[in-house]
């Protein structure tokens, strides 16, 4: 597979949101792009562009952790004549994307995925869905590959428990 | 007689049971287990068809649309980056 649409998987899966896998999938793939001749062994690239795609979707999981739930429109957002404070919602995704991923990947998974703590969520997106080794995950998360391990087996029991609740 | 000591023990190496990672008599022992106990059986079940469901779904290719226009966005910023040497 391509490195950008590995990428751009892994940031899909997730992240949850087109929009935000695209611009993780970019600063990740422009990382890459700027260091690529400092990874020697060929094998090596595949953790390297996972840990800077890990590293951006936890950038951009935090960038978004202070930001407003709601986008008030300048135009829109000012009292009206009538005292009302209309509120427009922003609306970041394309929805014909955002319906086709929709339709990608079975809705029930998805959503169970979605419920996963987001360190629970890389790991099986990073093990079961993209084919990672323990070895390279361990590298990834910078964890022990027992503790891979561990963390796997828990949060393939959480998997498991948000689908059966569905 | 299964105790729960033993549905302890089983709940613990079901990922390595079900990575094949466990010596042929680990698995058998787990096997006699889950053919007296239908709770461990379920639980092995359960999580053998969640590992399933996860690389059926990678197995789908992304999206053709979706694809070209995360491709497209590629090309534009590594464009960008070559003009800027």
């Amino acid at each position: 597979m391509r490195a950008q649409e590995a990428a751009y998987r892994f940031s899909l899966l997730v992240c949850g949101h087109p929009e935000d896998a695209e611009d993780v999938m970019q600063d990740a793939l422009l990382k890459t792009y700027q260091h690529v001749t400092r990874i020697r062994q060929p094998e090596a690239f595949r953790t390297w562009l996972y840990t800077t795609v890990r590293h951006a979707c936890l950038m951009k999981r935090r960038r978004h952790v202070g930001e407003p739930k709601e986008f008030v429109s300048l135009e829109h957002g000012v009292k009206g004549t009538d005292g009302t404070l209309p509120l427009e919602v922003a609306d970041r995704a394309r929805p014909a994307d955002q319906q086709l991923i929709d339709e990608w990947m079975d809705g029930r998974l998805r959503a169970a995925l979605k419920q996963l703590p987001p360190s629970y969520r890389m790991l099986v997106v990073m093990r079961e869905m993209e084919g990672l080794s323990t070895k390279e995950v361990a590298t990834i998360t910078g964890l022990s590959e027992a503790n891979v391990k561990t963390r796997l087996h828990r949060a393939r029991l959480a998997l498991r428990e948000q689908l059966e609740d569905r | 007689m299964n105790t729960p000591a033993d549905c302890k023990a089983i709940l613990a190496n079901i990922s390595a049971y079900l990575d094949g990672e466990l010596d042929s008599t680990a698995c058998e022992a787990i096997d006699r287990h889950c053919q007296a106990c239908p709770t461990c059986a379920a639980l092995v079940n359960g999580l053998r068809d969640t590992i399933g469901l996860c690389r059926e779904a990678a197995s789908l290719p992304l999206p053709e649309s979706v694809r070209q226009r995360a491709q497209d966005s590629v090309r534009h910023l590594l464009n960008r980056e070559l003009r800027k040497g």
